[in-house]
C-alpha cells in the first residue's frame, strides 16, 4: 500500500512541474539516488537480462549483414579456404573499386532503383495524402467497403498475382520500360499507405476543420494550410515505407515485366556478378552495401520531419 | 430589428430529434446564453447558427437575411470552440490573421487588425509564440483573437471555460464581460455551468431536450421560474422540493397537505389544482433557523454541514424521502444529527402543479 503511494508520489514529483514542493521535497532524495520514477527502475538481474535479449535479438538481426560486409572486405580466394576465416586476414576495400570494371553498369543499376524507389514514392504520397484526407474526414456511401477491399489487395503479395499482371502489361504495351516496375509497385503500396495516413489524419482534432471553415477557408485551403503541415510526420513515415517497399519488391516486377539491361534495379543487376565459372561474392556484397547507400541517405533525410508531438496545444485533451 | 432570429428551428439526427421546435428572437448587442444539462441540444443549437449543422426545418435569420444554405463565412459570425481549436503549428500572430488570411487582405491591414485585436486581449508579447507554450487561459484569448479580428455581427461561444481551473474561469468571465461592453457586439454563450449564466447574461435561454423551457433576464428565472426544471437548474445550492396535495384551492388560498410536515396555505388564485399532487419550492437561501411569528416551520435533523466561514450548508433528509438543503449566513452553531426548527416565509415559496408548472 504505501509502496504504491510513494510511487504515484515519486511519478507525479518528476513528470508534472504543477506538483507541490512538499510532495517534490519528500521525493527528492529518492529522485537523486536513482533519477528516475519507482516503475522505471530495474535489479540489476533485471537489466543484466534485458540487454542479454537485446543482444541475442540484435544479433539475429545483424549477423548477416556482418558476415556481409566481413566477406566483402576479404580477397576471393580466402572466401573458399578451409577451414573457414570469419575474420578477413589482410582485408581491403579493392572490391569496391574492382566491382565498377567487373559490372560497368553497376552505376546505373543503383540510379535505377533509386530512380524507380523515387517515382513510387512520388506517386504513392501524390495518391494517398487525399485519399487519406477523404477517408477520415468525410462520410460517403461504401467508404468501409473500399477499406476493407484495400485490406484485402493487401492479403495477395505481388508475386500470386503476376500472371494476370503479365498479360495486362503486354496489353498496355508496359512491359520493358520503367513504367512495368513503377505501376504495379506503386499499386501494391498504396492500400496499406492509405490505412496508415488516415489513422493519422483521424487523430488531427476535426475542431480544426470546423474552425478553418468557419473563418471562410475552403476545404482546400484547410488541407494545405492545416492538415498538411500537422500530418507531415504521417507523410513522412508513409514515404519512408513507401519508399522501403518500393526498394524492396521491385526485384520481382523487374525479374518478371523486363528484359531490357539499361532499365534494371540493383536486385536484378546484382546477378552480372554471377560470371560462367564463379560467382565474385565478395564484390557482390561491397555492391549490395552501395546499393543500400541511397536508402540511407533518404531515410536521414526524411527523418528530420518525424517531429513527434507537433500537435501538442491545439486542443485541450 | 432583430439580430437574430430562430423560427420553429429542429434539427433531427436520423431517428433522434434533437431540436423540437425553437423559437427565438436576439436583438443587437445582447449577451444571451443558451443553459442547460447535457444533451439537452444546446451546442447543436449554437453550431445550426454558426452554419456547422444544417437545419432540419425551419428558419434561421441573421440581420433580416435567411442564412440556412449559406456557409459560416457569409453568415457574419465568428466562433469561439470549448477546445480553443488554435493551428499548433501557426504562431499566435498567424492563428489570429487566419480568417484575414484567407480573405487575402493586405499586410498591412492584417498587422493593424491583429495588433488591435492582440493589444484588446493582452496578447502583445505572445505574438511570436507557438499555441503549445502558452496558459490555458492565453490560448483562450488567441482564440478569442481569432473571433475579433473578423469583426462579425454576432460572436458564438461554445462553452469557452470549461476547460479552465475555476481560478481562471472567473477571471476570464470578468475579461469576456468586458470585451462585450467594449465591442458592442452580440454575443450567443454556451454553458452547462448555471453560475456563468446568471452572472453574463443579459438573457439566459434555459433548454431542456431540445426545448426552450423558459426564456428571461438571470432574475426573472430566479425568482419567477415557470416551471420544475428551471427552478431546480437556475440557483446553487438547488431549491428544495416537498411533494404534497392541495386538500383545498378556492381561489385566493391553497393549501397544500405536506403529510408529516403539516399544512401550509399558499395565496393562490388558481381553482384548477384542488386534489392535484402538486410539489412546493423553497431555496436553500430563504430558510431561517429559528421559529418566526407567521412563518412555516419545519424540523430537520442535519447529517451533514458544511461550514464555509460566509455561508453554513446543512443537508438532511425530509420524513417523505426528499433531500432538504439549508444554506444560513455566517457560522451559526448547527450540530450535525441534532434536531433543529427551519422556518421560512410564505411569499418565498413556489407551487408547481401536477405537470411541473408554476402557479403564481
Amino acid at each position: 500500500m504505501s509502496d504504491v503511494a510513494r510511487t504515484t508520489e515519486a511519478a507525479a514529483g518528476t513528470s508534472s512541474l504543477s506538483a507541490t514542493t512538499q510532495a517534490m521535497a519528500r521525493t527528492a532524495p529518492r529522485g537523486r539516488r536513482s533519477g528516475r520514477p519507482m516503475i522505471d527502475r530495474y535489479k540489476w538481474y533485471e537489466i543484466v537480462l534485458l540487454y542479454a535479449g537485446m543482444a541475442v535479438f540484435l544479433f539475429f538481426v545483424l549477423a548477416p549483414f556482418i558476415e556481409g560486409f566481413l566477406v566483402s572486405l576479404k580477397p576471393l580466394s580466402q572466401l573458399f579456404s578451409t577451414p573457414y576465416n570469419f575474420i578477413p586476414q589482410n582485408g581491403s576495400f579493392d572490391a569496391y573499386f574492382t566491382m565498377w570494371q567487373s559490372v560497368p553498369m553497376l552505376a546505373l543499376y543503383i540510379f535505377n532503383s533509386f530512380f524507380i524507389s523515387t517515382v513510387v514514392t512520388l506517386i504513392v504520397i501524390a495518391v494517398v495524402v487525399p485519399a487519406a484526407y477523404a477517408f477520415a474526414r468525410f462520410q460517403f456511401g461504401g467508404s468501409g467497403i473500399l477499406l476493407g477491399g484495400f485490406l484485402a489487395v493487401n492479403m495477395f503479395s505481388g508475386a500470386v498475382l503476376l500472371i494476370p499482371l503479365f498479360r495486362l502489361m503486354r496489353t498496355m504495351g508496359l512491359l520493358n520500360t520503367y513504367w512495368a516496375m513503377i505501376v504495379p509497385g506503386a499499386a501494391f503500396l498504396i492500400p496499406s499507405s492509405i490505412w496508415l495516413l488516415r489513422t493519422y489524419m483521424m487523430r488531427i482534432p476535426r475542431e480544426l476543420d470546423e474552425a478553418a471553415w468557419v473563418d471562410g477557408a475552403s476545404r482546400l485551403y484547410t488541407l494545405r494550410r492545416v492538415v498538411l503541415p500537422l500530418a507531415m510526420p504521417g507523410i513522412v513515415v508513409v514515404a519512408i515505407m513507401t519508399f522501403i517497399g518500393a526498394y524492396a519488391q521491385q526485384f520481382i516486377f523487374a525479374l518478371t515485366f523486363n528484359s531490357r539491361s539499361e532499365f534494371m534495379p540493383l536486385p536484378i543487376g546484382l546477378f552480372a556478378f554471377f560470371g560462367k565459372q564463379e560467382v565474385i561474392w565478395n564484390e557482390l556484397m561491397a555492391a549490395s552495401f552501395i546499393g543500400i547507400l541511397p536508402v540511407m541517405i533518404v531515410i536521414v533525410f526524411l527523418q528530420r520531419y518525424l517531429v513527434a508531438g507537433l500537435t501538442a496545444g491545439a486542443v485541450k485533451q | 430589428m432583430a439580430e437574430l432570429s430562430l423560427k420553429r428551428v429542429e434539427k433531427s439526427f436520423n431517428e433522434a430529434h434533437i431540436i423540437k421546435g425553437i423559437d427565438l428572437e436576439v436583438s443587437e448587442g445582447e449577451f444571451v446564453v443558451f443553459v442547460g444539462p447535457s444533451g439537452c441540444g444546446k451546442s447543436t443549437l449554437l453550431r445550426m447558427i454558426a452554419g456547422l449543422e444544417e437545419v432540419s426545418a425551419g428558419e434561421i435569420e441573421i440581420g433580416g437575411r435567411i442564412v440556412n444554405d449559406l456557409p459560416p463565412v457569409q453568415r457574419g459570425i465568428a466562433m469561439v470552440f470549448q477546445s480553443y481549436a488554435l493551428y499548433p503549428h501557426m504562431t499566435v500572430y498567424e492563428n489570429i490573421a487566419f480568417p484575414l488570411r484567407v480573405e487575402r487582405l493586405p499586410q498591412a491591414e492584417v498587422d493593424k487588425r491583429v495588433d488591435a485585436a492582440a493589444k484588446v486581449l493582452q496578447l502583445e508579447s505572445r505574438l511570436q509564440q507557438r499555441p503549445g507554450t502558452l496558459s490555458g487561459g492565453q490560448r483562450q484569448r488567441v482564440a478569442i483573437g481569432r473571433a475579433i479580428v473578423r469583426q462579425p455581427r454576432i460572436f458564438l461561444f461554445d462553452e469557452p471555460l470549461s476547460n479552465l481551473d475555476a481560478a481562471l474561469r472567473s477571471e476570464m468571465r470578468i475579461e469576456l464581460m468586458e470585451l462585450h461592453k467594449r465591442l458592442g457586439s452580440t454575443m450567443i454563450y454556451v454553458t452547462h455551468d448555471q453560475v456563468e449564466a446568471m452572472t453574463m447574461a443579459d438573457k439566459i435561454v434555459v433548454l431542456d431536450a431540445g426545448t426552450i423551457s423558459q426564456i428571461g433576464s438571470p432574475l426573472q428565472l430566479y425568482h419567477k421560474p415557470d416551471n420544475l426544471f428551471v427552478a431546480g437548474f437556475i440557483g446553487s445550492p438547488k431549491m428544495d422540493f416537498i411533494n404534497g396535495t392541495v386538500s383545498s384551492a378556492d381561489g385566493t388560498t391553497a393549501v397544500v397537505d405536506l403529510g408529516e410536515l403539516g399544512t401550509i396555505s399558499l395565496p393562490r388564485q388558481s381553482k384548477a389544482i384542488a386534489g392535484q399532487t402538486v410539489t412546493i419550492g423553497i431555496r436553500p437561501e430563504h430558510l431561517n433557523l429559528d421559529r418566526r411569528e407567521g412563518e412555516f416551520t419545519l424540523s430537520v435533523t442535519p447529517n451533514i454541514v458544511e461550514q464555509l466561514g460566509i455561508h453554513t450548508v446543512t443537508y438532511s433528509t425530509l420524513p417523505g424521502g426528499e433531500n432538504f438543503i439549508g444554506l444560513f449566513e455566517g457560522d451559526p452553531s448547527v450540530p450535525e444529527g441534532q434536531k433543529l426548527d427551519i422556518s421560512f416565509a410564505l411569499d418565498q415559496v413556489h407551487l408547481f402543479d401536477q405537470a411541473g408548472l408554476a402557479v403564481y
